[in-house]
């Protein structure tokens, strides 16, 4: 290789090694803009009244006082404490140092604060509701972006997170009804989804088709024909074929006594067990594992992988059917760990949501995970905040998971790189 | 006749206009064609298509297909139209724009407020509470409906029962954004219930179904109320959480008018069902017959011809 007159040989100068700080104003910009928010709101907008903070249930183990706050102090706390936070920001990119991440997170937490003290004045706000059902909304987006993750990691663009959720859920309700067995619901899933993820492999690895339009034709089948079944089989046979077993919550001994954490996060299904198992084992195999490895060189440079003597196609091919696999697991948690049988459509744009989160989340599995949490988050707000009756129009409630989404990748995260060739067919 | 995003097997609305159709066309001896929508895109091709069939009686299921049934009756006047649940009224002057259209109408408000005082008397933690798929006016007449029933019944029994979801003052109230029961509208349900509610009214074809999953997940004893069709004979899975239904009788209406076009007695006039003419009604308590107080279906009776006679005034977007 090296004798090769084509290849460019490394340049003999001295490479600089010194790391530049780009001077990005960013962050204190947007802090200002929220900020700004915050007065308009909190402040001058002020709601009366008290607004209760309930941080346990009758049912939890370790009982937490109410925490009662009035609404228009704390919003003025809140706006001194984002100012204060701006200003920081903003120094610290005059004296060319980065802002931390902790100073965002730290803002993004007291500005929530406010907004709750805010929104919910006057009624009492459960927390462990709210933190419990972002959770349970965010779990098919978690799988459905970890099969994401692995898929583009490798290099095959994957679109087709939404048809894959969708023909898990449909065949867990259609197999956990017929057999009576939850554990055979999901293994049906799993194999939904390697299904999917198989037809997309072979039209994008063996027949080079856009693997965009495989991804978007793939989910127009599957809905078209999940509803097509449900329409014809599944409805006038429904009892035979979907009221599926539901699972059940699954307490976990000490654990879910802790306070707060322990309700929202070790008082669900199995389902949401096996999403903290799968999160933390893709973490760990794409950055610590040969598998990893090998998949991620599929997908930066498959060339240079070709010629350490990977078969780039077949592990793109069976990359892809795993993928699959785990996003048809998300799919039977909308049956089989939400609410049983199977509706027309009833995923709604989930994977589209995935696929943001993948991005959003940089193609890395803890941060898609975080990214789905996020967006669970902010759908479950938009919920409890329209039962207690907040002062926003419901309309414009139900954009807000949208809007938070879009503010935190275009806002906090700035630039996503894709690996270098993801979409991009191997050709030798 | 076109479906809506629902379909005609969605247990509710569609299915309802559907079996009244059909009912309709055999006794006739006609024939029926069906078309669903999957999407708002669909609404106009597939009027067109039905035209184009040769159909001269279209029936369109929905409030959101209102749009396309007033530009499709415009351009073809020999073709009668009968839009369930919308007037039609694009140009909002309070009439239907064209005059080959016939709305069948409910005045659920009516059967809502039945319920909202049946529940009121029900609920022992003294909050009940309500959820709707979408802000759109046939559906949140059951939630305004319900809201004033809880009112009535405080008023009249000087009772504080508090209704969740639902902002009679505002006309606004908690939506899941959609039609499909799934997680979020589980959420939203189990989200009231953490506000102690112990009655919940899910209005919005299949969501029902969510709200019957956080019941269960609960482990407390909460009762539900179905809409449009007596659930309890439409699903008997969920049977044993209903305290009732509010019946929409999609099915009679639409019967009644494909039956006189087909008899060339056509004729636009709207038809609203209310509680007098029994287009709307409160379905029977079944398994909740033993939990409710026993003087409940008296004062219901009450009420209900209160509401007939008008003393007891109802206010809906129809009802002016």
């Amino acid at each position: 290789m090296s004798t090769s007159p084509a290849v460019v040989m490394p340049s003999s100068e001295p490479i600089a090694l010194d790391t530049a700080v780009i001077k990005s104003w960013k962050a204190p910009i947007a802090f200002g803009i929220f900020t700004v928010i915050a007065f308009l709101m909190f402040v001058l907008n002020a709601r009366p009244g008290e607004t209760t903070f309930r941080l346990s249930t009758e049912r939890d183990a370790v009982q937490l006082p109410e925490v009662v706050v009035n609404s228009a102090t704390t919003g003025w706390v809140v706006f001194l404490a984002l100012v204060l936070i701006t200003a920081a920001s903003a120094l610290a990119v005059i004296s060319r140092r980065k802002v931390s991440i902790w100073l965002t997170v730290l803002f993004a937490l007291l500005f929530m604060i406010g907004f709750l003290a805010w929104a919910a004045a006057g009624s009492s706000l459960p927390v462990t509701g709210l933190l419990f059902g972002s959770v349970s909304l965010a779990v098919p987006l978690i799988f459905g972006a970890l099969g994401g993750v692995i898929s583009e990691r490798g290099g095959v663009v994957n679109i087709a997170i939404e048809g894959q959720l969708l023909a898990g859920a449909f065949t867990s309700a259609v197999v956990a009804t017929s057999t009576g067995s939850l554990v055979l619901g999901v293994l049906a899933a799993l194999v939904a989804g390697v299904l999917v993820g198989m037809v997309l492999a072979v039209f994008a690895i063996k027949y080079l088709v856009d693997q965009v339009i495989v991804g978007v034709v793939l989910n127009v089948l599957v809905t078209g024909l999940t509803s097509f079944l449900f329409s014809q089989v599944l409805a006038p046979n429904a009892a035979m074929l979907n009221t599926p077993p539901r699972f059940p919550r699954l307490e976990i001994p000490l654990l879910s006594d802790i306070p707060i954490i322990g309700p929202v996060l070790f008082k669900q299904t199995v389902i949401v067990y096996v999403m903290y198992i799968a999160v933390a084992a893709v973490a760990y195999a794409l950055y610590k594992t040969k598998w990893g490895l090998r998949l991620r060189a599929v997908g930066e440079h498959p060339k240079a992988a070709d010629t350490v003597g990977i078969k780039v196609n077949a592990t793109r091919f069976w990359n892809v059917a795993l993928a699959g696999a785990i996003a048809g697991i998300g799919g039977s948690f909308f049956t089989l760990g939400s609410v049983g049988a199977f509706n027309k459509e009833m995923t709604a744009g989930a994977g589209f949501i995935a696929l943001a989160a993948v991005i959003f989340g940089q193609w890395d599995p803890i941060k898609a995970t975080l990214a789905a949490l996020l967006f669970g988050f902010a759908t479950n707000l938009q919920n409890v905040l329209g039962i207690i009756g907040s002062p926003v129009p419901s309309e414009f409630m139900l954009m807000l998971p949208y809007v938070v989404t879009i503010f935190a990748v275009a806002g906090l995260v700035g630039v996503s790189r894709a690996p270098a060739a993801d979409g991009k067919p191997y050709i030798k | 006749m076109v479906s809506d995003a629902g379909g005609f097997d969605d247990k509710s609305f569609n299915q309802l206009g559907y079996e009244g159709m059909v009912k309709a066309a055999d006794e006739l001896g006609v024939e029926y064609k069906k078309v669903q929508s999957d999407a708002e895109t669909d609404y106009a091709p597939n009027l067109t298509n039905l035209v184009d069939q040769g159909c001269n009686t279209i029936v369109t299921v929905g409030f959101a297909l209102a749009a396309a049934a007033g530009e499709s009756a415009a351009a073809n006047p020999d073709i009668e139209y009968v839009s369930i649940d919308d007037v039609v009224d694009q140009d909002f002057d309070g009439k239907t724009d064209q005059p080959n259209i016939k709305p069948i109408i409910f005045d659920t408000a009516q059967a809502a407020f039945l319920a909202g005082y049946a529940a009121a008397d029900f609920s022992k933690t003294g909050v009940v509470g309500t959820f709707g798929g979408m802000n759109f006016p046939t559906v949140s007449i059951f939630m305004d409906g319900f809201a004033q029933g809880v009112q009535y019944y405080n008023t009249a029994k000087g009772k504080d029962v508090k209704v969740l979801g639902w902002d009679t003052a505002a006309q606004d109230g908690s939506f899941t954004g959609g039609f499909e029961a799934n997680d979020g509208a589980r959420q939203i349900a189990q989200g009231l219930i953490d506000q102690n509610v112990d009655v919940l009214l899910p209005v919005g074809g299949p969501i029902y179904q969510s709200a019957a999953a956080a019941i269960r997940d609960s482990g407390k004893e909460i009762a539900l109320i179905g809409v449009d069709a007596d659930v309890f004979e439409t699903d008997p899975s969920v049977g044993d959480l209903l305290l009732t239904s509010i019946r929409k009788a999609i099915d009679v209406g639409t019967y009644d008018a494909i039956l006189a076009a087909g008899n060339g007695e056509f004729d636009a006039t709207p038809f609203v069902g209310t509680l007098e003419n029994e287009g709307v009604g409160l379905a029977s308590f079944h398994d909740f017959e033993s939990k409710v107080n026993p003087s409940l279906q008296g004062e219901l009776d009450e009420i209900k011809a209160g509401i007939i006679d008008g003393s007891i005034p109802v206010t809906s977007y129809l009802a002016g």
